[in-house]
């Protein structure tokens, strides 16, 4: 379904992706975990060519790129492939939110502007926002943003929703609604792929746990391995420092 | 010297009987200016082959030289260069038979079209990237991006240079009249000098730029609100 093999980028010589091997199910959620620096930004953008990868091949679907050969067509069809949320929504400010989620299916995917409103509609409605069809994004809060931005990529119907770090530009109280829409379409059996720091949303809600580090994946397994058993010192101390309250033994220790 | 107040009205009324000129010395050069200007920014931004630098140096010697200078090169080199043309192939072209505002239009509209090539070029820039993502992500080709998502945008942050040089334009329409043009200031010279009266002839013109000028101040002020009124916040 999504392959990707030997993926390298270099940013000015620096090496941020060492030759990523991956492949991804139909239907499977993948969290990437890592620490800043570790290529897991990087990696979700060459999928959809957001970044051009130096070396490697990408697959998504049935569209195959070979990415030293790339077209711009090819580029371009494999990027129709997928859809992505981003950190900081990314919206487009001057127009409303119903037309920020038709955009894409009447310009890219040449949709009747009637199917594109209804469909546009639905997908509105299962993130909660059909309320707020005519506002601006100015006009919404963080986290309806970024839930236009979630109705934006699934009105798509891709094969496959790259999220990058969807909530970490989210003030804490926000955090909630937008991982629950997240949830809510994990369910719905759309392959994602999930670039996030939220611990327990990655636990809760993947198939597959990635830990990347030094631009390559250090280990992967179900988020049952990964949190309890993770075989890698990396891993290890990453969890250790991304959940504080590790810090302190356990309560009973400490009394003793 | 005294001032004859009552003669700044007779100015006035004369003098406003050239206002069609310069409007049209303002209007013609901004607009094709305009399309000049789309396309250096353009080609500046997505630095295109050979035409990259042909732009840059449009823009920087438009920009780098005064308009009355331009003015003075195309009045007196265009006819030159058209005469040695049409005796060369027999055309027969009488160069002092085209209208010398011909020529005004063209200066002043390639000025213009370096000056606004470096708005909308600034506009562009200032449209966030990460829009330019999202239009990418959606699967819109490097063309729909940029005309659907980031010009519309960057058109309208820019209203407040176009006013800008809009009125500037205004006013440096007025070096028309060295060519014998008769505009707003030309005819302010012409009524002096003919009535003797120059202070009250050139403060009736200065009233007509300054009402002109008031007046397109407050349209592009409603402008920008209706055009930009996407960014103005508030959760309502």
């Amino acid at each position: 379904m999504i392959n990707l093999k030997g993926i390298k980028k270099s940013f000015n010589k620096s090496e941020v992706l060492k030759g990523i091997n991956l492949k991804i199910e139909k239907g499977e959620v993948v969290t990437i975990l890592g620490p800043s620096g570790s290529g897991k930004t990087t990696l979700l953008r060459c999928l959809n060519f957001l970044e051009k990868p130096d070396g490697g091949m990408v697959q998504i679907g049935n569209i195959k790129v070979d990415t030293e050969k790339a077209t711009k067509k090819e580029m371009l069809t494999i990027r129709k492939q997928s859809a992505m949320v981003f950190q900081h929504y990314n919206l487009f400010a001057h127009k409303t939110v119903l037309q920020n989620v038709m955009e894409g299916l009447i310009v890219a995917k040449r949709v009747k502007k009637k199917d594109a409103r209804y469909r546009s509609e639905l997908v509105l409605e299962k993130v909660g926002l059909k309320d707020k069809l005519h506002h601006y994004p100015s006009q919404l809060s963080g986290g309806q943003q970024q839930r236009v931005g979630i109705a934006r990529a699934l009105a798509l119907n891709p094969e496959v929703i790259l999220f990058d770090e969807p909530t970490s530009a989210l003030d804490p109280e926000l955090v909630g609604e937008v991982l629950s829409v997240i949830k809510t379409i994990a369910k719905e059996g759309i392959t994602m792929v999930v670039v996030t720091h939220e611990m327990s949303f990655a636990r809760e809600v993947s198939d597959r746990v990635l830990f990347m580090d030094g631009g390559v994946i250090v280990e992967e397994g179900t988020p049952l391995e990964i949190f309890h058993a993770p075989k890698e010192e990396r891993t290890r101390r990453f969890l250790q420092r991304i959940s504080g309250d590790s810090f302190f033994p356990p309560l009973k220790e400490r009394v003793n | 010297m005294t001032i004859d107040i009552p003669f700044i009205w007779t100015a006035f009324k004369e003098i406003i009987k050239s206002l069609p000129i310069t409007l049209i010395l303002t209007l013609v050069p901004l607009a094709i200016g305009f399309l000049i200007g789309l396309t250096v920014a353009l080609v500046r931004i997505y630095k295109t082959r050979f035409l990259y630098q042909a732009a840059n140096g449009y823009v920087s010697f438009f920009r780098g030289t005064p308009i009355i200078m331009h003015i003075m090169v195309i009045y007196y080199g265009i006819p030159l260069l058209i005469d040695q043309v049409s005796s060369k192939f027999d055309l027969n072209i009488q160069t002092n038979k085209i209208p010398i505002i011909l020529f005004v239009l063209i200066a002043l509209s390639l000025a213009a079209g370096a000056y606004l090539s470096e708005i909308i070029r600034s506009g562009i820039i200032s449209v966030s990237t990460g829009q330019l993502e999202a239009a990418y992500s959606v699967g819109m080709t490097k063309y729909q991006a940029m005309f659907r998502i980031v010009l519309p945008q960057a058109l309208a942050l820019s209203i407040p240079n176009f006013t800008n040089l809009f009125v500037g334009f205004l006013h440096t329409s007025s070096i028309a009249f060295l060519v014998s043009e008769k505009e707003l200031t030309g005819a302010a010279n012409i009524v002096a000098s003919t009535n003797l009266k120059f202070l009250e002839a050139f403060i009736a013109a200065g009233i007509v730029y300054w009402g002109l000028t008031i007046m397109v101040e407050g349209i592009s002020f409603l402008l920008e609100k209706k055009v930009t009124s996407y960014s103005r916040g508030g959760v309502s």
